[in-house]
């Protein structure tokens, strides 16, 4: 290092750092705190009126969330929304930890195939949603005309109220699958070969060994899987807009879809923000209740 | 070979085409004419391949949306790569009151899901008089995400300070230092943050389809959405359209794959 500058120097360059400082965090400092952090505190006033398009916005405290917990739509899409994201969570998280269990062996062209697995991520959603919905076509359909092979009629995937979710949330793992692999993959191969060793020294069997050293050893990265395929599952929108629209019925109008619907089209920004805040506190409670489980587990560290 | 290698090879190999399937049905179905649909199985390609689909929708202004993204894509992931790497820097190696404060303030942002901004963002581009122009559509994410500025901020620490005391001893000024000492030595992360940000850029759909309205600002992802609304369903011309959003992402994955798929690790590590 360099020997201490007199005292006046030194304040002057503590001052010129923070000018510096300052200054290199200018413009992304407008942006976290006008567009991510206003927008939090505002959404949130919103919420208190009676705010309609052309129509002078009015002050009407908690109107809109005493509307909220007795209006059926918006108990419905939070109730699809769950659904969905009971499918897409565990669906995802099970797939690809699989996966990863795969692509971790030693074999030729392994990186090929993980990056096979890997490209569906980049998938532009809206497109890929259109795609998925001319393979689930019930009559020229790929995956009909596949099941026809078989002799089997297959149903009308998303028209059928009972199956449209199921299918919209199916292409949800598809995309997801082999990006989230990765992940686990990066965390199997943190976890030194010497533990399996050992435990096939003590007679483990694979199966045993996965459940009792490599699935506690992985919690990391599950905490990593779930919380961020919670948050963007609950946000479900682009595949549903291209769709279902919400339909049939509405039987796919997830929370997202609800807020859009109420803000873009019926011009009714008050209440949907009241519904934003209610579905902003439901993804901040899930979170950090699954923050909370994981840190009671105890972790292990090997570097 | 063994039945052990032969498993999981047909395992592999499986999930594979069953990832791959949707793009190469996209591909079959925009080159085939109208009457081909009907006469060919899904996974049969159309012959002779015809391109009626692609000139119907060229016809209607798709070359324009395709234009529109290139360089918006462009210009916010450039905005959000200098404006991120400016403010990364300044948290790793600068020392100014209030700094760890901003970090957190800046790693609380992390949790701000984007559909709730969407209401308050577009009421303050209207406010501004920016709704259905280039700035209402970019403004909002190009001047740098938090998620971007931590992931350099903690590759940054990592460089040796000793690297950037001797560049200065040597005279170099904070950006000669960050442009021919720092960055140089971080091109896994800048990969990394590049990818995600052109990824998420391209595909963005909600804020271009809240904000724009006029045909000459629309986006791929809008076009292609409101499609259905405008021409109907019109399988070849759909996914011609899909296929022109879809294979310039994959393209840049054939080329790029090694880098992406060690990039993509890399961020799910703390």
């Amino acid at each position: 290092m360099l020997k201490p500058a007199p005292r006046r120097g030194r304040q002057a360059q503590r001052q010129r750092q923070t000018l510096a400082g300052y200054a290199m965090l200018a413009p992304s400092l407008v942006g976290v705190l006008g567009f991510l952090l206003a927008p939090v505190l505002i959404v949130i006033v919103l919420s208190l009126f009676d705010w309609k398009l052309l129509a002078t916005p009015e002050f009407i405290g908690l109107a809109n969330y005493r509307e909220l917990f007795s209006d059926s739509d918006v108990w419905h899409s939070f109730l699809v929304t769950l659904y969905y994201v009971l499918i897409c969570v565990p669906g995802t998280t099970i797939l690809s930890l699989l996966l990863s269990l795969l692509v971790n062996r030693k074999l030729r062209g392994m990186k090929y195939f993980r990056a096979l697995l890997v490209i569906p991520w980049m998938a532009t959603p809206v497109a890929m949603g259109l795609v998925w919905t001319w393979i689930f076509d019930p009559g020229r359909g790929a995956l009909n005309q596949f099941l026809a092979v078989f002799g089997i009629d297959g149903p009308a995937w998303l028209s059928s109220s009972l199956l449209a979710m199921p299918s919209v949330a199916a292409v949800h793992i598809w995309q997801f699958a082999g990006y989230n692999m990765l992940f686990f993959l990066a965390g199997l191969q943190n976890i030194p070969a010497a533990l399996r060793e050992a435990s096939a020294l003590d007679g483990a069997s694979p199966v045993a060994h996965f459940f009792a050293i490599t699935l506690p050893l992985l919690r990391p990265t599950m905490l990593f899987v779930l919380i961020t395929n919670v948050i963007g599952s609950f946000q479900a929108f682009d595949t549903i807009f291209v769709m279902t629209e919400g339909g049939p019925g509405n039987s796919t109008e997830v929370a997202t879809y609800l807020i859009y619907d109420e803000a873009f089209r019926k011009y009714d920004f008050g209440y949907a923000s009241t519904i934003s805040v209610l579905l902003f506190v439901v993804i901040l409670v899930v979170t950090i209740s699954q923050f909370v489980y994981f840190e009671r587990r105890t972790t292990y560290d090997f570097s | 070979m063994s039945r052990f290698r032969i498993l999981p090879y047909g395992v592999l190999v499986a999930g594979c085409v069953f990832a791959i399937f949707p793009y190469f049905l996209t591909l079959l179905t925009a080159f085939k004419g109208p009457g081909q649909l009907f006469e060919t199985a899904p996974w049969e390609p159309g012959l002779p391949p015809s391109t009626a689909a692609f000139d119907r929708l060229f016809a209607s202004g798709f070359g324009g949306y395709l234009v529109n993204t290139v360089a918006v894509t462009a210009a916010i992931t450039a905005g959000q790569l200098l404006f991120a790497v400016l403010a990364a820097y300044a948290f790793a190696r600068l020392s100014f009151p209030g700094r760890d404060v901003l970090f957190w303030v800046y790693l609380s942002t992390l949790m701000v899901p984007p559909v709730v901004t969407m209401i308050p963002l577009y009421l303050m581009m209207q406010e501004l008089g920016l709704v259905d122009t280039w700035a209402g559509l970019m403004l909002p994410t190009m001047l740098g995400t938090p998620y971007a500025i931590f992931l350099l901020r903690q590759f940054f620490r990592t460089i040796p300070a000793d690297l950037e005391d001797a560049a200065r001893i040597d005279g170099a000024g904070r950006v000669r230092t960050l442009l021919s000492i720092v960055l140089p030595l971080s091109k896994p992360i800048l990969v990394t943050v590049t990818t995600l940000a052109v990824v998420a850029n391209w595909n963005s759909f909600l804020w271009p389809l809240i904000i724009t309205s006029s045909e000459d600002k629309r986006l791929l992802s809008v076009g292609i959405a409101l499609f259905k609304s405008e021409i109907g369903v019109d399988y070849n011309a759909v996914m011609a359209g899909s296929l022109i959003a879809l294979a310039p992402l994959l393209v840049l994955f054939i080329f790029f794959q090694r880098f992406i798929v060690r990039s993509v690790a890399v961020t799910g590590l703390k």
